[in-house]
C-alpha cells in the first residue's frame, strides 16, 4: 500500500485537490492543507526533506513584497470608485443616441462602451451591471431581440477581462513570468479584434433578422447635430484621460502597471469628486469591498504556494509535464488540449483559480515546448473569459441577472407591458458569444502575429524600472536558492501572482 | 457553550474592528504609490522607504484583514456541488474544513513563521536596498495575520456547532455584508426610476 502511494503520490495529490476544492470549503484553505498533510505524508515516506516547510515563511514573504500583486487592490479600488463616478452612465446614454439611428445602433453602442469602459479599468462586473441597468430596458423598449440584447451586454462587459489594463493580463504575466508591458502590447490586438468581431455579429444578426435590432426612432434621440457631436466630444473626455493615466503613463514608461493602477485609482477618485459622487460612505464601501477582495485573492496565492511547495517536492509538475508533452502533435496539440481543458474547467472555476492553480502547471511545459509565453498568456486569457459568459456558472450572466426585470413591468414611455427577461433568454443570449470567443481563441492559434507582432516596441518594460532599483536583495538570494517554481516567473517563485480580476471582485460583491 | 458563544462573540468583534481599522491603508496604499510615480517622474525623486511602504501596507491589508474576510464569509468558494447540499450538510463541511483544514494550517505557519520573525528582531535585519525599512514589522506580520485567521476560525467552528445544536441562527446570514454592487444597484435604479 504504502509503495503504491509513494509511487503515485502526485497523481493522489492531484485527485484530492479535486476533491477538496469541489468540497465547498474555501479555496484557498484547502489548498494549504492540502499541500501541508501530503507534504507530512512525503516527509513520513522520506520523500521528501524534513526542512521543506522552512521555504515556507520565506515563501510567504515573496508575496507580500510581490509589487506586481499591489496592482490588484488599485485596479480594484479604482473600478469601484469609478463605477460611481457616472462615466459609463454619460458614455451610454451619449454614445447610443449617436449609434441610435443604425439598425443595431444600441448593440454597437453597448460594444464600444463596453471596450472603452474595459480599456479604462479591469472590471467585468461594473460595465455589466451598468450597461445592464441602463441599455437593456431601452433596448427592451424599442423591440430588440432578449437574447441579442442580453448577450451583446454581457459579452462586453467581459471584455474588461482581455483589454489592457485588464487584472488578468497581469495575473498572467506575473504567472508566466513575462512582463506586464508585454502582456498588456500582447493582447491589444487580440482585444481589438475580439471588439470587432463582437460587432460584426451584430451586423450579421441585423441583416439575418432586420426586427432583431431595430433603429431607434427620433422621439428616442433628443439630441441631434451639434449638441449631440458636443456632448460625445466631452463625455469621451473622462474616460481618456484615466487610459491616459493609466495604460498611458505605463507605456509611456513614466509608471510601473502597478503605479499605473495607483494613477488610475487616483484618477477615479478625482472624478469621482468632480461629478460630486464621492461620499465618504461610498469610499469606506470601495475600500472594505477592495481590503476583502484582495485578502481572498492573496490568500488563493498563498494556498496554491504551499501546495505546490509540496507538489514539486513530489516531482507532480514533471508528471505533469510527462503527461503533456507525451501528447501527440508537439506544440499544436499541446495548446489544443490545453486550450480545451481550460475551456471546461472554466465552466466551474473561475479566473483566479484556474491561474492560481493550472497556469503554474502550464507555463514550464509550454516553455519546454518552445511556445511563447506572451502568446501563450493572452491565448489563455481569452479563453479564461469564458468564464464569466457560460451558462450557468458566469459571473457575467449572474450579474447581468441580478438587474434584468425579471417580472413583467410597464414601460415608462410606452406605457405598455413589457415581459421580463427570463434566465433562459440570457443563457441563450451568451451562446454566440462563447462561439466567438472560441473563434477567437482559433485565431489567436492560427496568426500568433497578432500577440508577437506588437511587442518589440515596448520590450522595455517599466515594471523594471522599479525592479531594478536597489530593493531587497536578501529576498533575491532567496529566490536564487529556492527551487524553481512551477511556472512561476523569474523574480519570485511560486508565490506570487495573482490577483484577482477586479471583475472578480465585483462578484463578491454582487454576488454574496 | 454560552462561555464559548461570548468568546466568539468577543473574537468576532476584535476582528470586525480591526477589520475597518486595516481597509484604509487601502486608500493610503493608492496615495502612496501615486505619489511615488509622480515625485519619480516630476522631480525625479524615488525613495526606496516609500516604495517599500507600498508593500508593507498591502502585506498589512491582506494579512490582518484575513481574519475579517473570513468573519464576513468572503474567502472564495467552489459551491458547484455544495450548493446543492443542504444547509446542515454545508455547515457540516465547514466543521470539517475548519478543524482539518484551516486551523491545523494556520497555526502550523504561525509557528514556522514566528521563529523568522523572531531573528529579524534580534538582529536588527533592514531592507537590503539604501534607505530600505526595517524588516521586523512585516515579518512580524506574518504570525500575526495567521493568528487573526485562527481566532477567527475557532470563532467561525463555535457558530457553526452552536447552529448544528440548534442555539443560535445561521451565523453566515449576520454577517453578509450588503454589497457595494447591490447599494449601487439600488440607487441607480432609484435615480433612473425619478430621470424617467
Amino acid at each position: 500500500m504504502s509503495a503504491w502511494i509513494i509511487a503515485n503520490i502526485a497523481p493522489i495529490m492531484f485527485a484530492g485537490l479535486i476533491v477538496f476544492l469541489l468540497l465547498g470549503f474555501p479555496v484557498s484553505f484547502a489548498l494549504a492543507a492540502l499541500g501541508l498533510s501530503f507534504g507530512l505524508l512525503g516527509i513520513h515516506f522520506g520523500l521528501l526533506n524534513e526542512a521543506l516547510f522552512q521555504a515556507l515563511p520565506e515563501r510567504i514573504f515573496g508575496i507580500m513584497s510581490n509589487d506586481t500583486l499591489l496592482a490588484v487592490p488599485f485596479f480594484t479600488f479604482m473600478g469601484l470608485i469609478l463605477e460611481r463616478s457616472g462615466m459609463a452612465e454619460d458614455l451610454l446614454d451619449t454614445i447610443g443616441q449617436l449609434f441610435g439611428p443604425v439598425r443595431g445602433g444600441l448593440a454597437y453602442a453597448v460594444v464600444f462602451v463596453g471596450a472603452l469602459l474595459a480599456a479604462t479599468t479591469g472590471v467585468v462586473a461594473a460595465s455589466v451591471i451598468s450597461m445592464g441597468l441602463i441599455s437593456l430596458p431601452i433596448m427592451l423598449r424599442y423591440g430588440y431581440d432578449r437574447r441579442l440584447a442580453s448577450g451583446v451586454i454581457a459579452a462586453s462587459g467581459t471584455l474588461a477581462q482581455i483589454i489592457p489594463p485588464s487584472l488578468v493580463l497581469i495575473v498572467l504575466a506575473d504567472q508566466l513570468g513575462r512582463s506586464v508591458g508585454d502582456m498588456y502590447a500582447g493582447a491589444i490586438f487580440p482585444g481589438l479584434v475580439l471588439t470587432a468581431l463582437y460587432a460584426l455579429f451584430v451586423l450579421g444578426v441585423t441583416l439575418a433578422y432586420p426586427q432583431a435590432a431595430p433603429a431607434l426612432p427620433p422621439e428616442a434621440r433628443p439630441l441631434r447635430g451639434w449638441k449631440l457631436a458636443r456632448r460625445v466630444v466631452f463625455v469621451l473626455i473622462p474616460p481618456l484621460a484615466l487610459i491616459f493615466l493609466v495604460l498611458g503613463t505605463i507605456f509611456i514608461g513614466v509608471a510601473t502597471p502597478t503605479e499605473g493602477g495607483a494613477m488610475g485609482a487616483t484618477g477615479a477618485l478625482i472624478l469621482a469628486l468632480i461629478n460630486r459622487r464621492l461620499t465618504w460612505s461610498l469610499l469606506r464601501q470601495a475600500m472594505n469591498s477592495t481590503a476583502k477582495l484582495t485578502t481572498f485573492v492573496v490568500f488563493i496565492l498563498v494556498g496554491s504556494t504551499v501546495f505546490s511547495l509540496t507538489f514539486r517536492g513530489v516531482n507532480g509538475d514533471l508528471w505533469i509535464e510527462h503527461l503533456l508533452t507525451s501528447l501527440p502533435g508537439g506544440q499544436v496539440g499541446f495548446l489544443i488540449v490545453v486550450n480545451v481543458l481550460t475551456f471546461l474547467l472554466a465552466f466551474f472555476l473561475d479566473f483566479f483559480e484556474l491561474a492560481f492553480i493550472i497556469v503554474p502547471l502550464l507555463g514550464p511545459v509550454a516553455e519546454k515546448l518552445g511556445v511563447d509565453l506572451i502568446w501563450f498568456g493572452v491565448l489563455l486569457g481569452v479563453n479564461m473569459q469564458t468564464s464569466f459568459m457560460h451558462p450557468p456558472f458566469g459571473y457575467a450572466l449572474f450579474y447581468l441577472r441580478s438587474v434584468a426585470p425579471d417580472t413583467q413591468y410597464t414601460d415608462k414611455i410606452t406605457r405598455k407591458p413589457t415581459a421580463p427577461v427570463t434566465t433562459g433568454q440570457i443563457y441563450w443570449g451568451a451562446v454566440p458569444f462563447v462561439v466567438i470567443q472560441v473563434i477567437m481563441v482559433g485565431i489567436v492559434i492560427v496568426f500568433p502575429g497578432l500577440v508577437t507582432g506588437n511587442i518589440e516596441r515596448s520590450t522595455v518594460d517599466p515594471s523594471k524600472v522599479k525592479i531594478e532599483l536597489p530593493t531587497e536583495s536578501p529576498e533575491e538570494q532567496r529566490d536564487e536558492t529556492a527551487p524553481p517554481d512551477f511556472g512561476q516567473p523569474p523574480g519570485g517563485g511560486g508565490q506570487k501572482s495573482e490577483q484577482a480580476p477586479a471583475d472578480d471582485l465585483q462578484k463578491q460583491f454582487g454576488g454574496k | 457553550m454560552q462561555a464559548l458563544l461570548a468568546l466568539s462573540r468577543g473574537i468576532d468583534a476584535v476582528n470586525e474592528h480591526l477589520g475597518r481599522l486595516v481597509y484604509w491603508c487601502v486608500l493610503i496604499m493608492v496615495l502612496v504609490s501615486a505619489g511615488n510615480a509622480t515625485s519619480r517622474y516630476a522631480l525625479n525623486l524615488a525613495s526606496n522607504a516609500w516604495l517599500e511602504l507600498q508593500w508593507y501596507l498591502f502585506a498589512v491589508v491582506f494579512l490582518l484583514c484575513s481574519g475579517y474576510t473570513l468573519l464576513h464569509n468572503e474567502h472564495i468558494r467552489i459551491d458547484v456541488v455544495s450548493s446543492h447540499l443542504s444547509r446542515r450538510t454545508q455547515v457540516w463541511i465547514d466543521v470539517f474544513g475548519l478543524v482539518f483544514f484551516l486551523l491545523p494550517m494556520s497555526v502550523f505557519i504561525m509557528w514556522l513563521s514566528w521563529p523568522v520573525f523572531m531573528n529579524a528582531w534580534t538582529s536588527g535585519e533592514i531592507s537590503g536596498s539604501a534607505g530600505g525599512l526595517i524588516r521586523w514589522p512585516v515579518r512580524l506580520l506574518v504570525p500575526l495575520g495567521f493568528f487573526v485567521l485562527s481566532a477567527q476560525g475557532i470563532s467561525e467552528l463555535i457558530k457553526r456547532i452552536a447552529y448544528l445544536r440548534g442555539l443560535i441562527p445561521d451565523p453566515v446570514e449576520k454577517h453578509k455584508d450588503p454589497g457595494l454592487d447591490v447599494v449601487l444597484d439600488v440607487e441607480q435604479a432609484a435615480k433612473r426610476e425619478a430621470k424617467s
